[in-house]
């Protein structure tokens, strides 16, 4: 019954990714990766013809333990990469980037927010991840480390990924948020990044594998190269994120 | 070849049945249901539950009192435009609901429309309690609209005629002889927009945010659980089949319950008018 629906529900997926061999182009359009949402922009650049499926690494991890489609998984945290390499899901992972936070506020900054300390006034809207998403889990670990764990009561919504709290600062809904900097560079103008004490930031690594049950290992395994290659490297460094 | 005809479309009700089925059947036979139990005691689930109850609650209590006489208006009023109106009313109906989400946000975010004004004043709609209710009764409100203004308009304008020349008031003769007729068809509507506004899920996570015990509902705590505890998110799926499931039976043995009632409505409403 089970292995049943999770056929249906990765047939269904493949139907919706539409990611079919044509025989075009490179061998890289014919797979499909599961990617941390905060990789979206970086990831089309360097490989827009593969099909992408971004969301939070947790929810990416529960759809490959279902039995979904996917080739590769980056996420933007070691747990869930680990967790699935155990699970005899994942070929061993790879550290191929980092990252940091910054906390992010409205171009127009409505609520007049110059450091995590003024996140602490009454009636600040504050977004952040949930927890047991990275962003939600990192974000909590630098309040911790800052012993600034009492903004979390101004928190107003708890967001299942990282692009879900920059759509709430976009958007005018809240008017602060935490965000990995990439984020932060790929939402431009909108927003204003204030950067964190660097002491207190948590150790943000992305790990990539390729996953045991794709059918197209050779193709999967020339996309981890291209990202862990120079191009990849280049592209990576120049959204912001740091070297592995 | 008839023979072939029939076979080739038993097939596809078939195919049709277990496509709609299987899902629902898979989510409860996933977990014991022990352990479903177990999992509904979860505070998250319960808080879903609560806020789910509290924020469905409001904004239907909001949709019956307002939806009900502006269905009448609609539906006894012939004006230019009518029409127009009433397609409007029902826009939302086939809006997807991540479009009901950031046009609610386009209205009352800090740079929305009314936005500006309203947070000048202090009031700050996005990611609270209201925001919810908001965006339920803007799902909620066309199902009931819709199916309240069909309702009283197959009312027998010669009834209402009737009980006008018998010298009741038109607020009475709403209340005694347009309502009771339309018992039905408005508790149908009731029940549906109830289902839906249960159910609602973008609107609500792009305009009302998540946050367990405030903004969390059901649908809400199904999406962000899925990830942390699996067992949660198909106990709260499961009780959410159980309650589209009453809705939809309540839908269907309405019609010869209140049958019964609006025939003993009919007989009392003369003489009740006569007395006045």
């Amino acid at each position: 019954m089970k292995r049943l629906a999770a056929l249906v529900a990765a047939s269904l997926l493949a139907a919706s990714c539409g990611g079919d061999e044509d025989g075009a182009g490179s061998d890289l359009e014919g797979i499909t990766v599961f990617a941390a949402a905060s990789l979206t922009e970086v990831f089309q650049e360097i490989a827009p013809d593969v099909t992408f499926n971004f969301a939070g690494s947790d929810e990416l991890a529960t759809q490959i333990r279902e039995g979904a489609p996917a080739d590769v998984y980056a996420a933007a945290g070691p747990r869930y990469p680990d967790e699935l390499f155990e699970e005899g899901l994942l070929e061993e992972p790879q550290i191929f980037a980092t990252n940091r936070l910054v906390l992010i506020v409205p171009a127009d900054n409505p609520a007049g927010i110059e450091s995590v300390e003024d996140l602490l006034a009454d009636g600040v809207k504050l977004v952040v991840g949930a927890e047991g998403v990275p962003i939600g889990d990192y974000t909590r670990t630098v309040l911790e480390n800052m012993g600034m764990t009492d903004v979390l009561d101004n928190v107003a919504s708890n967001e299942e990924d990282v692009k879900g709290v920059v759509g709430k600062i976009t958007s005018g809904a809240a008017d602060a948020g935490f965000v990995y900097v990439t984020d932060a560079t790929a939402a431009g103008d909108g927003v204003e990044a204030i950067e964190l004490p660097e002491a207190a930031q948590a150790v943000v690594q992305y790990p990539i594998a390729v996953v045991v049950d794709s059918g197209k290992a050779e193709a999967a395994r020339e996309f981890v190269d291209l990202i862990l290659g120079e191009d990849g490297r280049e592209a990576l460094a120049d959204a912001g994120f740091g070297p592995p | 070849m008839r023979r072939a005809f029939d076979v080739v479309f038993a097939v596809a009700a078939g195919l049709v049945l277990a496509f709609l089925l299987l899902p629902i059947l898979a989510l409860f036979i996933r977990v014991a249901p022990a352990d479903l139990l177990d999992a509904l005691w979860s505070e998250v689930a319960l808080d879903a539950l609560w806020v789910s109850l509290k924020t469905g609650l409001i904004a239907h209590v909001f949709v019956l009192l307002v939806g009900t006489p502006a269905a009448y208006f609609l539906a006894t009023k012939r004006f230019r435009g009518r029409g127009v109106l009433i397609t409007l009313v029902e826009l939302p109906l086939v809006l997807p609901p991540a479009v009901a989400g950031i046009a609610l946000l386009a209205l009352f975010s800090r740079r929305g429309l009314l936005g500006e004004e309203l947070y000048a004043l202090g009031i700050k709609v996005p990611l609270t309690q209201a925001a919810v209710v908001m965006a339920v009764t803007f799902v909620a409100m066309p199902f009931y609209v819709r199916q309240a203004i069909a309702s009283f308009e197959t009312v027998d304008p010669a009834l209402i005629e009737a009980s006008r020349t018998l010298g009741a008031s038109p607020k009475r003769t709403f209340w005694r002889i347009a309502l009771p007729l339309s018992a039905t068809g408005l508790g149908a509507g009731s029940a549906l927009a109830w289902a839906r506004g249960t159910g609602e899920f973008g609107a609500t996570i792009m305009f009302a945010g998540s946050l367990q015990g405030v903004t969390q509902t059901m649908p809400l705590a199904i999406y962000a659980q899925l990830g942390l505890d699996q067992d949660i998110a198909i106990a709260i799926g499961a009780l959410l089949v159980l309650v589209s499931l009453t809705v939809l039976l309540s839908v269907k043995l309405l019609p010869s319950w209140t049958r019964l009632t609006s025939i003993s409505y009919i007989s009392s409403a003369p003489s009740g008018s006569s007395s006045s």
